[in-house]
């Protein structure tokens, strides 16, 4: 009988892995460490986690241009998964700077926080490396349901209590779909790997055209909109948005929004490439479906937690369009497009952590009037983000709606691209009508309660150097991107 | 004849499944429940899977039934009035669904469902699936045992009870 253990190290290769295993260990050691700190004292949790956040950023990076394989070929470190994996550390890092004063704000200094967030963004990185189906599976669940915890955590608010469990129960359900859609792709198949999918379908021709195939496409394409929160699967959106803690909403709309494309682009352009047709078309429609319902639902809106949420439907949709485009602009621009809405939606997230009360009822339309005068950095930042939002140069919004647009217009997509841009200009009214509340509008308070807290700030720093970056020289990281598409 | 097993097997679990959840009594539900579990397991073992047809037995239908019917008698869930209609209506699906699952139980043994068409091309056994568990999934089986781990701490934490959480309160004032 072999030796089980020379057995089990026979596919290992840890370098693959590596980033994923760098930031568990270190949320394993967080939490080790909360046991011995004093209640409520996290500030040096949430330094080690930053400290996390960089090495594994640098371990990460050992991946570009060196592809990694292995696990039996269920998981690889590639440019794809490098680059995602960047925007992944970015929207953990940026969160992670926002919360620390914001927790203790709202009453609850949790030492499981940080190392929650640690394991999401692992889980995150398992779906953007993972080309086996179940690695990918199991990175969603593992980013899911650290994300069921965060939403959920506020305990003792209804909000928050009805957004983990409604995120929970919906998310749920959603990877039922997913993984019947996964079961009857490896029965048409008969393996789970992705690109052996691939190579099968192109094998047998026959196959493609089979009501399995085609039924598992789109089931596992339901699991994977819903994490997008591509409509009709958008109605959990405004309601965990809202309800969860700001930071936790802030990670959400990017952290997971980026791996559910990752792990997307990689199934449909490596393993479903011979039903192009099929997806197109599904997502087509979808595209346009989700951007009108995003932009026009978020006109109604005076929450603005609740408009972040809508204007995140809309954005999904906009990314989307690049998929549908399926070329070399479109698919690299959803790359650059999912870094830059990391940047800006950020950005603003972290202008809201400070703007807010404990408990967070000023964050209407109407609690920020005169905002701009009374903080004019935090208003101009929030400006700032709100531009790149619409899609005004020189921020990384337009860079990044111009290459998808772009993208969809080379492959003759020339009316999708023609609604994408109308919708932009719709979402110009929701957004703009923050500025006008924020600089037209006489102050009702004096935003004493707003305290720049530095994590907070250098969080916004960040965001603003990074769509000004992205937004004035969008070249190099596009070029990026485009090294890192299949 | 394995097909044919197959498809009865496969009504059965869909019918006990549909019974289990539109039943109002939760004990009830729970036997419909252990039924689809019992009709499962013998649909892997048709397809060549006898370790995983004897843990759907004894994890499933076995283990978390019985924790099912803990909880429901702890909280009392059970409903106060009693079932309307003749008792030949309540045990007809439960005697329809326990007979069909015991004549293929008792046909799968006499027959050997390796042999004939329709028998499975492939014949897991404990060893091979232990291979394929700990050589082709190990990844899998790392990342599942990990998201137990953190899955404790996030119940853990909202399970937490309500006096850890006030002397909390009292420590940072």
């Amino acid at each position: 009988m072999e030796n089980l253990v020379q057995l089990a190290m026979q596919n290992v290769n840890f370098a693959a892995i590596m980033p994923s295993l760098v930031l568990c260990c270190f949320g394993m050691a967080i939490l080790l460490i909360n046991v011995f700190m004093p209640r409520g004292k996290t500030t040096s949790a949430s330094l080690i986690s930053i400290i996390a956040l960089l090495v594994t950023a640098v371990v990460s990076l050992q991946g570009w241009n060196n592809p990694q394989f292995g696990f039996a070929g269920h998981v690889a470190l590639d440019n794809f998964a490098t680059f995602f994996n960047m925007t992944f550390l970015l929207a953990a890092g940026l969160t992670i700077l926002m919360s620390d004063d914001y927790l203790r704000r709202e009453g609850y200094p949790i030492g499981e926080y940080y190392p929650l967030i640690l394991f999401s963004t692992a889980g995150a990185m398992w779906m953007a490396s993972g080309t086996d189906l179940m690695t990918i599976f199991l990175g969603l669940e593992v980013l899911s349901i650290s994300l069921y915890i965060l939403a959920g955590m506020f305990r003792h608010q209804l909000q928050s209590n009805e957004a983990g469990l409604k995120y929970f129960l919906l998310g749920a359900f959603s990877t039922g779909f997913l993984l019947y859609g996964i079961a009857l792709l490896y029965g048409v198949a008969g393996t789970t790997n992705v690109a052996d999918i691939g190579l099968y379908l192109s094998a047998h021709p026959a196959m493609i055209g089979n009501p399995m195939t085609v039924a598992g496409m789109l089931l596992m394409s339901i699991g994977f909109l819903f994490k997008i929160a591509a409509a009709p699967f958008h109605m959990w959106t405004p309601d965990v948005y809202q309800g969860a803690p700001t930071p936790v909403t802030a990670f959400m709309s990017a952290g997971p929004k980026a791996a559910a494309f990752a792990a997307l682009m990689r199934i449909f352009i490596l393993g479903l490439a011979g039903l192009q047709s099929e997806w197109t078309s599904l997502l087509w429609g979808l595209a346009i479906l989700t951007m009108i319902i995003g932009n026009v639902t978020a006109i109604y809106q005076t929450n603005l937690k609740r408009m972040l949420a809508y204007s995140s439907i809309a954005h999904a949709g906009y990314a989307l369009v690049g998929l549908v485009a399926a070329n070399a602009v479109g698919v690299s621009g959803i790359l650059f497009y999912m870094l830059a809405y990391t940047f800006m939606n950020l950005g603003a997230f972290a202008v809201l952590v400070l703007a807010g009360k404990k408990g967070e009822e000023n964050l209407t339309l109407e609690g920020f009037s005169g905002f701009g005068f009374k903080r004019p950095f935090l208003g101009v930042a929030m400006t700032i983000f709100l531009l790149s939002l619409m899609g005004i140069p020189p921020t990384a919004g337009f860079a990044g709606k111009f290459y998808i647009f772009a993208g969809a217009i080379k492959s003759g997509y020339i009316w999708l691209a023609i609604i994408g841009v109308l919708n932009s200009a719709v979402s110009l009214y929701y957004y703009l009508r923050v500025i006008v509340y924020m600089y037209f509008k006489d102050p009702q308070e004096d935003y004493s309660w707003v305290s720049m807290h530095t994590g907070a700030v250098v969080s916004i720093v960040i965001a603003i150097v990074g769509v000004l970056y992205l937004g004035i020289i969008p070249g190099k990281i596009m070029e990026m991107a485009k090294l890192a598409i299949f | 004849m394995t097909a044919a097993i197959f498809y009865i097997l496969s009504a059965a679990a869909l019918l006990a499944t549909l019974m289990a959840i539109t039943r109002k009594n939760p004990v009830h539900a729970v036997i419909y429940l252990v039924h689809a579990f019992f009709a499962l397991a013998l649909i892997f073992f048709i397809l060549g899977a006898p370790l995983v047809a004897a843990w759907e037995v004894i994890i499933y239908a076995g283990a978390i039934m019985v924790l099912f019917l803990f909880i429901i008698m702890m909280l009392e869930l059970t409903p106060g009035e009693a079932a309307r209609g003749p008792g030949w209506q309540r045990w007809a699906p439960v005697i329809l669904l326990s007979g069909s699952i015991v004549v293929c139980t008792l046909l799968l043994m006499t027959a050997e469902p390796q042999a004939g068409p329709g028998g499975p091309n492939f014949y897991a056994s404990p060893r091979d699936f232990g291979y394929g568990l700990f050589k082709e999934y190990a990844l899998a089986v790392e990342i599942v045992s990990f998201q137990l781990l953190f899955a404790a701490v996030g119940a853990f934490y909202v399970g937490r009870g309500e006096r850890t959480r006030r002397r909390a309160r009292g420590d940072e004032r």
